[in-house]
């Protein structure tokens, strides 16, 4: 069977060839056909070539994309989806091709040598091309490119920035499919946590209504806050880092920096001085017996004392000019 | 004698009066250490407006003086914005200019003669004294300990979380901003416990002061409703609550409502909901109250179903109309941005931009609350144990301050009160036990022992720490152990408020100080040298295009018309400017002809190494740019092919061809020798060749490159287009300019 790869690109070879001789109309048909029993048109070398001839009386979108597992490429596998449901609500909406787009995938199996000719590094990447000729043609050839800097877009994202760049045409909206699983697993979720609630009400009242379980509650919630736990979540910083020689580093450096790790790190610390505070203040009083409130009190006073010296020294590492320590840790 | 006077001296701080005596002195002395520790800047360099919005309320300060309440009501301002203006009366919070200009007016009827510019100086100092003693007000409202009020004012008067917006010259709404919170906090909480209609109505005018001050007024149109909600939601509704909250909600509304920038909004925008709501809901609340006690508790029962079930169904489905209607507005985008975090960076960059508005790491809390914050939660713990009404209004504030906090880094400030009356109750706490000098004796345990049983059934619903009852300490070491470890903390929290009082928060950022190699300071003052330059050698009506961020300085050091300014109320205009500079020169010279601007000003710190210059927001600018104009600037032209933003050699063209880099990168290379040509702030090596301006000529640049400023061509006066003008002047005159000047050297001083 070693000659069927050959036979087969020199079948496409010449179906290219026959191809290329048709006219800019023609080729929009076949490409329109072709796009309506599925959408979006895979390509392959030879074919990228023909539908991106000039001259053009359509618009092309290109997405040069590389979905094989052995090329790692997180953002096309993300994109995916959505681009082939802006193309099929695209063409569902537009059948008769009033607005003259054709929407077009190039994997990089398929049209490597695609890829090497027009230097591309990265993947994804999203060409418009233009019409050079007929009603809407622009004055360069050149295609658009879409920007993917901002992570992965939405259907609607692309969709608004194809429809800016082919104005006074049809922009078919988008229309997503209704997600029967989700709206099922929902409403039975919800009717399951009613039940729940409904049957499990005389045992979970007396927790809702459990002062140490309010107090508990708030206290991590501000333990959480205060330690820097929201910037970690609008940031997205990573839990921790390597330290360029192998090991690893829980504290970032700078100011304005940290790790998760860190944070809960911090949050530890926090909550461990709280509770030193609130037993100083609250349970070593209330010990009846003198020995063992002596000895509470240094425990809970030492404690109190090398973990803040134990904080201090780790604000330092954080602003290298803070001036101040306690022992031991200084 | 000894003994004598040993006695008076025990009995000195006995009696109710000298209490008091000694209280008015002591918060005397924080007020005095409140205002001394802002004063680093004024003892530093001179008495300044710092920043940049301090500027513009210093000029509508001085507008107002000069011309009158009346007028300054309705002015409208041609000078910023041109050529669209600015209604300033109207779009304002007219409470800081009033309050300096009322102290003005009243120092001289006094025949007290101060210059308007040392009021607003030192207004917000004069103010953190206030801010103390409503502090400690709050505080002794929290808990019958009365040391706990002192050492909240302390922590208020001194925390740096505070002091970061209050220094000395620091004239922004914030700086009377945080006292009217605090107090209003304080009445809300009078009026709550005392479900009295004066404090109410108190409640409600300072609140109204509080919205003619700051746009940060809705903290508090959110809190209060929450703590209200709570209340309820535990079953505490009362009718002291019933009082207090529709007293305050509608005077406060009504008073809110004057304030020609707030207008309708409180009846109008989602931020004001939850109070409109929670008003409607205490009016149901009362007339199920009234209900409860006419008909029978069996039907009462099925009538309270179906009233709160249909209520809500209502109340929701109205709710879901109106919005959609459009009748009530959206939440506005900055609060937006507070719920779901990367809202602003998708829809609204002018926002996102500002670094104030970034989330908070660990750090800055620690930084500007010290030991405060851990005991934070400590405090709040405390509060749990008597959870009055009041003690959930901590707990609710703690809660959501942080929240906010974390969320937004400006947003410490809001946090910082709740903190230091945390902290307070938790430090007082362990020093009244610790310190007090009566110590149960172990004799006395065994006859308690009988009665412990009894008393520990009986508190019910309280913490399980509180359980036992309370003894006391028994021996003198750790009662001195613990004083003494505590004294050491406070006196570290003294000297780190200090250090970063003095270290951080202190900097005009108008006048940097940098220390030469002796050690000695030496002013960097570029920014005065170049407005002043400015005032004096251009027309009085030459508008100046910069960036957004120097719109207030402009006008209010240079006194000259802006494109834009720090206002931010017109995204297109900014975007505008944003386009100009990110463009070639080309594009941007029918931009700056259409806005008629003279001159151009940047900041550029590359010489001197300065960060915050305009080549590090240029980003910004494109973006915002690109958010109107998505086909014209993209940002990711700006980046090399490999992703980075680089201004050497290998910088995108659109990059070296902006204008922008043109007018900051221009002639730059002439200061050092060929191809020596450094970036100070990006740390790198610029193209031996620097860039040339075709449009615009150079004006001014100040003594460390710091501002330039250039000025735009007029149209060619033999009709070629500038690129050719410059090519063909270029070509004459090459040989003569080498010959006449040889390259600048760089000026060290």
């Amino acid at each position: 069977m070693r000659w069927l790869p050959a036979f087969l690109s020199a079948a496409l070879v010449a179906a290219a060839a026959s191809n290329s001789k048709k006219s800019s109309e023609e080729r929009f048909s076949a490409f329109h056909a072709k796009s309506l029993s599925s959408t979006p048109v895979k390509l392959s070398d030879s074919s990228y070539r023909d539908l991106t001839k000039t001259p053009r009386d359509y618009t092309a979108a290109v997405l040069l994309t590389a979905m094989d597992t052995r090329f790692g490429c997180q953002l096309c596998r993300e994109f995916q989806p959505e681009w082939d449901l802006l193309s099929r609500s695209w063409i569902k909406g537009d059948k008769s091709a009033k607005s003259r787009i054709v929407f077009s995938t190039l994997d990089f199996s398929d049209g490597r040598d695609t890829f090497m000719a027009l230097g591309l590094q990265t993947a994804p990447v999203l060409f418009l091309f233009p019409p050079t000729v007929g009603d809407h043609a622009a004055s360069s050839a050149e295609p658009l490119r879409y920007d993917f800097t901002a992570g992965p877009p939405s259907a609607e994202m692309v969709h608004a920035w194809v429809a800016r760049h082919m104005p006074d045409r049809p922009h078919p909206p988008i229309s997503r499919p209704i997600n029967w699983i989700r709206w099922l697993t929902t409403i039975v979720a919800i009717a399951g946590s009613v039940t729940a609630g409904f049957v499990a009400w005389p045992i979970v009242l007396p927790i809702v209504q459990n002062r140490n379980v309010w107090a508990a509650i708030s206290l991590i919630a501000i333990l959480l806050f205060t330690s820097g736990h929201m910037f970690n979540h609008i940031r997205q910083v990573p839990y921790v880092a390597g330290d360029g020689k192998g090991g690893v580093t829980y504290f970032a450096s700078g100011f304005q920096n940290q790790y998760g790790m860190e944070t809960q790190v911090v949050a530890a610390m926090y909550g461990i001085l709280s509770f030193a505070a609130i037993s100083l203040a609250v349970k070593v009083p209330r010990i009846a017996d003198p020995k063992s409130q002596s000895i509470a009190v240094i425990a809970w006073g030492g404690v109190l004392f090398i973990m803040y010296s134990f904080l201090l020294s780790v604000f330092r590492i954080k602003n290298a000019g803070y001036p101040f320590a306690i022992p031991p840790f200084m | 004698m000894s003994v004598d006077s040993l006695q008076t001296l025990a009995n000195v701080g006995k009696g109710e009066s000298t209490r008091t005596t000694l209280r008015v002195v002591i918060l005397f002395l924080i007020a005095g250490a409140a205002i001394a520790s802002r004063l680093f800047s004024v003892i530093r360099f001179e008495s300044i407006i710092h920043e940049f919005d301090p500027w513009f309320n210093f000029r509508a300060t001085k507008y107002l003086v000069a011309n009158g309440f009346y007028n300054f009501w309705d002015w409208f301002d041609d000078r910023t914005w041109h050529p669209l203006g600015r209604v300033t009366g109207g779009t304002l919070y007219p409470g800081l200019m009033v309050t300096s200009g009322i102290i003005y007016h009243a120092l001289r009827t006094l025949t007290i003669p101060v210059d308007i510019r040392n009021i607003c100086v030192l207004l917000a100092p004069a103010f953190s004294g206030l801010t103390a003693f409503a502090a400690y007000l709050l505080t002794n409202e929290m808990t019958p300990s009365s040391s706990a009020g002192l050492l909240a004012a302390v922590f208020m008067g001194i925390a740096p979380g505070y002091i970061s917006r209050s220094v000395a010259g620091s004239y922004d709404n914030e700086a009377i901003a945080i006292f009217l919170l605090v107090f209003t906090f304080y009445l809300w909480i009078k009026a709550l416990k005392q479900g009295s209609m004066l404090w109410g109505a108190l409640c409600a005018l300072f609140y109204g002061y509080m919205v003619a001050s700051w746009g940060g007024y809705a903290f508090i149109t959110c809190l209060l409703p929450l703590h209200a909600f709570v209340l309820i939601c535990m079953g505490r509704y009362s009718t002291r609550l019933y009082v207090a909250y529709t007293t305050w909600y509608a005077l406060g509304t009504l008073a809110s409502m004057q304030i020609p920038f707030v207008g309708f909004l409180p009846v109008k925008t989602s931020e004001h909901m939850p109070a409109l709501g929670i008003f409607g809901f205490l009016q149901l609340l009362a007339f199920l109250d009234y209900v409860r006690s006419a008909i029978p508790k069996g039907q009462y029962q099925t009538f309270l179903w179906l009233f709160a079930g249909g209520t809500f169904g209502i109340g929701l489905a109205a709710l879901v109309v109106a919005t959609s209607a459009g009748i009530i507005a959206p939440w506005g985008g900055r609060f937006y941005s507070l719920w779901d975090t990367s809202y602003a960076k998708i829809h609204i960059p002018i926002i996102a931009s500002v670094s104030e508005h970034q989330p908070t790491a660990w750090p800055a809390f620690f930084f500007d609350l010290n030991m405060l914050i851990w005991l934070l939660p400590a405090g709040v713990y405390l509060c749990f144990q008597q959870l009055a009404d009041e003690h959930v209004f901590i707990v609710v504030y703690a809660l959501f301050g942080s929240y906010f906090a974390g969320v937004m880094v400006r947003l410490m400030l809001t946090l910082t009160p709740v903190v230091c009356v945390a902290a307070a109750i938790a430090i007082s706490n362990v020093l009244d036990t610790y310190l007090s000098a009566k110590s149960p004796k172990p004799e006395d345990r065994l006859s308690d022992e009988a009665t412990d049983a009894a008393v520990k059934k009986a508190p019910k619903g309280g913490l399980k720490s509180t359980s036992k009852p309370f003894v006391g300490v028994y021996s003198i070491f750790s009662k001195g152990a613990v004083v003494g470890a505590m004294t050491i903390y406070l006196l570290l929290f003294v000297l780190h408020c200090t250090w970063v009082t003095s270290n951080a928060y202190s900097s005009p950022s108008v006048v940097l100080a940098s220390r030469l190699a002796d050690g000695s300071q030496h002013i960097i003052d570029d920014y005065r040298e170049a407005y002043q330059w400015l005032r004096q050698n251009t027309r009085d009506d030459a508008k100046i295009m910069s960036w957004w961020d120097y719109g207030y300085q402009i006008g209010g050091m240079a006194d000259r018309p802006t494109l834009v300014d720090n206002n931010t109320w017109n995204n297109t205009h900014i975007a505008t400017v944003g386009k100009a500079m990110s463009s070639r020169e080309e594009v941007s010279y029918p931009i700056m002809r259409q806005h008629e601007v003279d001159y151009v000003l940047v900041v550029f710190g590359g010489l001197l190494g300065y960060s915050g210059d305009d080549i590090n927001k240029f980003l910004w600018m494109v973006r915002i740019a690109e958010g109107i104009w998505p086909e014209e600037v993209s940002e990711r032209a700006f980046f090399t092919p490999r992703g980075e933003y680089r201004v050497d050699d290998e910088a995108s063209d659109t990059m070296k061809n902006s204008l922008m880099y043109k007018m900051s990168y221009y002639n730059y290379n002439t200061l050092f020798p060929p191809g020596q040509a450094q970036d100070r702030v990006r740390g790198t090596r610029l193209p031996e060749v620097g860039p040339t301006l075709d449009v615009l000529d150079e004006a001014f640049t100040s003594e460390n490159w710091i501002i330039r400023i250039y000025k735009v061509k007029d149209l060619d006066n033999v009709g070629r287009d500038h690129a050719s003008a410059s090519a063909f002047d270029r070509g004459i005159k090459k040989k003569k300019a080498t010959k006449k000047r040889g390259p600048r050297v760089l000026r060290v001083d």
